[in-house]
């Protein structure tokens, strides 16, 4: 059993993981001196906007061009679109039930309001977007079907007739029906409820985006604003027609991804299509407007939820049976963040039975994709959220209910009920009792000041490394899950890594350097970390997402670099006539153990570089590559601890203080790691009070404008006190977890606790999101 | 297509006269035209802040103003904030880590310039200058830091780079 420590202030001298080493490349960011998407700018280049349905729900039966006056180079209908596809999108992840395994890149209707059937391109964004006013994409209405609730009605009209239903895929995860049906009889209670998420927007603050630009030999060279590189060129090259090797994918500086970036989009591969059919670049920028309709939303699902618990505090069973209005298409990863949802709904309590039965569900909404969390935090939210209501039926402390059924250190590896995964290691009530004192020393408690206040709990386990790639077989999921790194060592001891994985801002420049820094002895400043172009990097399935860049990615850069220093140290111990296992490599220098002996990386380079008088055995250069196909997942876990200050007289929330104590195994740079947690604590703080994708009954969607859908802004979020706790991982070959979604998993949950624990009255009746003040104070004032 | 015509800037420093489409926003003008890349566009509806520049020494949302409505003002872009060494809020907010995919922090910078020198508070330019900005990454936990860091640096140092 691997023992849980805090994290030292400090490494040991000269090591640089698990200390606070400044981001390497932030100045340019600072200085406007980034390159997004947006930024490139081509000779040639013409503009393109997107024709896109106005409509939740039709059969198309042209574009009418009539009354197009504007000047356009290329107008391509849901025809012409259709006649240049060599293959369909596909969806990467098959659950069982499901009859969508890939789709038109435009079909014969449409499915949602902002679904794109075709493209315009001129010489700018403005005179495009003037000519998509002037063409009339001709419908033939039908009704639509803005939600589950009426996608399940009978009658209800079908988005696809030929699978005869609206839902899209059906599964169940866990224990048998009857295995939770005996639980739940033998306990002392059961306590029944329905609780239900609403629909979000990823909303990273940079738009999507896309250049393409093909060049006279036929290849294809695309920027784009993207998480997966190389998943972006597997999907241009099946529904483009362009063979793999003619397309080079490069993300430039990404404006955050938080999932809604994780594949390729219909609308960007028109652009492609555009591109190719012009044989001059083409850019395409979304606006804000088409983000909210257009992009991938997420969560929208609601929960029936059975739990049984006996009088002494013990959890035993816990059956839900879950709906996703999944919108619609199945997007790549289709319906897989119900099916996460289901698989770690168990989180870190010793349950004898938990069972989820799901549905997804096509409505005539946005489709719904990857998004921060993906179906763990739905999990920690209906989990959590039942536990507090455990508490308040039994009249426990909730945090003591939490304990009384964590998982114990001595249990680890912990076998899931729902999924044949074992958690790997980990002190689960250290975490709870270190966030309980955090708590429990807030003052200022404002007594006086008319306010109710209610501290709210979440304590979670979260799956990430994803994955093994035979994992992500069993699962359904048609994505490897390993990564590769390469590290060379240039002729004067300075070093390049080289990595699959792609930042959105999380810091890999800086992080996958000081992996590769610890191994080979060299300087943070001479090192460059080079990703996210497909001519230059080793390939990623995945890219990166499913909080696993620093574990799965960095795990290959341990390799490649570990494989490194052995031919470093073979030429260093030929030149300082030592044994390769006496050569130390630290600042620059080969060094023998010991002594003073030693000489710089640079001489050792220069000599494997030229080529002779190499050992014997040893290739002339300096480069390695290494792959990383976990053995099994990690899993990261916290409590996160807030409290709530509800005005009831307007329904007014404030989240006055928050408190973090977390373990993601190995800390490679623990500012970073807390940079995370605030803002995957500010996405789950927006989730659980602000957020709010609308439609209406028609479908159409309402909260289009930042200033309709509610994003937090500085006043929305308290400072955050973390505490590290760490337990390396035995799967990984630095120790590292993942932890890029935590924040949000643990946030959302905790959010909602504390405001709930601040109205004990009608605690129980808050089973929505978001909780807005109309909804707390409509709770609150029933008669009013 | 209406016509054409010409607006007088001076922007960071130098005096720039662009032919524009009198529809374009000046945001378009000052990224397509000028080059000048460091202002981003986040929302085009004036809610996201991340096309702040400072105008005639005021912040404001370049993509809501038109080009010529812009007609002589005098400008200053992110470009012109920092000379050798970064701007004390520039500074700040990397020592304290108070940015992550960089697209919302040119606002920010621009804002937080401009609340120091209209002798704004930390306090007061957290609420007010912070508050008119949408960051999706940082929670604004760190960035409330860098403002606090960066004022004690501006009392002592006032805003030399």
């Amino acid at each position: 059993m691997t023992a849980t420590v805090p994290l030292p202030d400090e490494p040991a001298e000269g090591i640089l993981v698990g200390r606070r080493v400044p981001r390497v490349d932030d100045r340019r960011r600072l200085t406007g001196a980034g390159r997004y998407v947006d930024d490139i700018e081509l000779p040639g280049m013409v503009h393109a906007a997107i024709i896109r349905s106005p409509l939740a729900h039709g059969l198309i039966r042209g574009l009418d061009r009539s009354g197009l006056t504007v000047a356009t180079d290329l107008v391509l209908g849901p025809g012409e679109i259709r006649a240049r596809v060599a293959g369909p999108t596909p969806v990467l992840w098959h659950l069982p039930g499901q009859f969508q395994h890939d789709r038109p890149l435009v079909d014969d209707r449409v499915r949602f309001v902002g679904e794109p059937v075709g493209i315009v391109v001129a010489t700018s964004r403005y005179e495009a977007e003037d000519a998509i006013d002037e063409l009339i994409l001709d419908l033939d209405e039908l009704p639509p079907v803005p939600d589950a609730v009426a996608a399940l009605a009978p009658g209800a009209p079908l988005l696809y007739p030929d699978a005869g239903t609206n839902v899209m895929a059906e599964f169940d995860a866990g224990d048998t029906d009857h295995l939770v049906g005996t639980v739940l009889a033998d306990c002392d209670h059961v306590l029944r409820t329905r609780l239900s998420i609403g629909r979000l927007a990823g909303s990273p603050i940079e738009c999507r985006g896309i250049v393409a630009a093909p060049d006279h030999t036929g290849k294809l060279t695309v920027w784009i604003s993207t998480q997966a590189p190389h998943a972006v060129r597997d999907t241009i090259a099946q529904v483009c027609g362009v063979p793999q090797h003619h397309i080079r994918v490069i993300a430039p500086d990404v404006g955050g991804g938080f999932g809604v970036k994780d594949h390729i989009y219909e609308d960007e591969l028109m652009v492609c299509l555009a591109a190719l059919e012009l044989g001059r670049p083409v850019k395409w920028i979304e606006d804000r407007y088409e983000s909210l309709i257009a992009t991938h939303g997420a969560r929208d699902e609601a929960y029936d939820v059975e739990v049984g618990f006996d009088a002494d505090g013990r959890l035993r069973a816990l059956r839900v049976d879950a709906v996703r209005a999944n919108g619609a298409y199945l997007s790549i990863f289709g319906g897989g963040p119900l099916f996460t949802m289901g698989g770690m709904l168990p989180g870190p309590y010793t349950w004898e039975a938990v069972r989820t039965t799901a549905r997804v569900v096509a409505t005539t909404t946005t489709p719904l994709g990857a998004y921060r969390g993906f179906g763990q935090t739905q999990s920690c939210y209906v989990r959590e959220r039942v536990v507090d209501l455990v508490a308040a039926e039994l009249d426990l402390d909730p945090a003591d209910l939490r304990l009384r059924n964590l998982v114990r250190p001595d249990q680890q590896p912990y076998a899931l009920r729902t999924v044949p995964i074992e958690f790997d290691n980990g002190d689960y009530p250290a975490a709870l009792e270190r966030a309980r004192a955090m708590a429990s020393a807030w003052s200022g408690d404002g007594s006086g000041d008319g306010l109710a206040r209610g501290i709210g709990y979440c304590t979670y386990v979260q799956m990430a490394a994803v994955g093994p790639s035979i994992g992500n077989k069993m699962i359904g999921l048609d994505v490897g899950g390993w990564e590769g790194a390469t590290v060379r060592m240039e002729r004067d001891g300075t070093l390049r890594v080289i990595i699959g994985v792609t930042p959105q801002g999380q810091g890999h420049a800086t992080t996958f350097a000081q992996l590769a820094a610890d191994r080979l002895g060299v300087a943070m400043d001479a090192i460059e970390v080079i990703h996210s172009d497909t001519d230059h990097t080793p390939y990623s399935a995945y890219g990166t997402a499913a909080s696993r860049s620093i574990a799965v990615g960095g795990g290959a850069t341990i390799r490649a670099a570990d494989a490194l220093a052995v031919k470093v140290r073979a030429i260093a111990a030929d030149l300082l006539e030592a044994a390769p296992d006496d050569i130390v490599l630290r600042d620059g220098r080969a060094t023998v153990a010991g002594t003073t002996v030693g000489i710089s990386l640079g001489d050792v380079a220069d000599r494997a570089w030229q080529g002779w008088e190499l050992p014997d055995g040893i290739d002339p250069g300096l480069i390695a590559s290494a792959t990383y196909d976990p053995q099994a997942f990690t899993f990261s876990y916290a409590t996160h601890v807030c409290r709530a200050a509800v005005d009831r007289q307007t329904g007014a929330i404030e989240i006055e203080r928050y408190a973090v104590v977390h373990d993601c195994g190995t800390v490679v740079n623990p500012t970073i790691v807390e940079g995370q947690i605030h803002g995957g604590i500010a996405q789950g703080l927006g989730a659980a009070l602000l957020e709010d994708m609308v439609h209406d009954d028609e479908a159409q969607p309402r909260t289009t404008t930042f200033l309709d859908y509610l994003l937090p802004v500085s006043a929305s979020m308290p400072d955050v006190e973390i505490a590290h706790l760490v337990t390396p991982s035995p799967h990984n070959p630095g120790g590292m977890k993942g932890m890029g979604e935590g924040g949000t998993n643990g946030a959302f949950a905790c959010v909602v606790n504390a405001v709930a624990a601040a109205v004990p009255d009608i605690a129980a009746a808050i089973t929505s999101t978001p909780v807005t003040p109309t909804v707390l104070w409509s709770l609150l004032h029933p008669d009013a | 297509m209406t016509r054409r015509r010409s607006i007088d800037l001076f922007v960071n420093g130098t005096h720039q006269s662009v032919e524009v489409d009198p529809r374009t926003l000046l945001s378009d003008v000052l990224r397509h035209d000028l080059g000048l890349t460091g202002t981003h566009v986040g929302c085009e509806q004036g809610a996201c802040g991340a096309c702040t520049i400072i105008a005639d020494g005021r912040a404001i949302r370049s993509c809501l103003v038109l080009a010529p409505q812009a007609e002589g003002m005098t400008i200053e872009t992110i470009e012109s904030l920092h000379g050798e060494s970064l701007h004390p809020v520039q500074q700040a907010l990397a020592d304290e880590h108070g940015l992550q995919c960089g697209f919302c922090t040119s606002g920010i910078v621009v804002s937080l310039v401009a609340a120091s020198r209209a002798g704004a508070s930390a306090d007061e330019a957290i609420d007010t200058a912070l508050g008119g900005h949408l960051c999706r990454c940082t929670g604004y936990v760190n960035i409330r830091a860098a403002v606090h860091s960066a004022w004690i640096r501006l009392a002592e140092h006032g805003d030399e780079p």
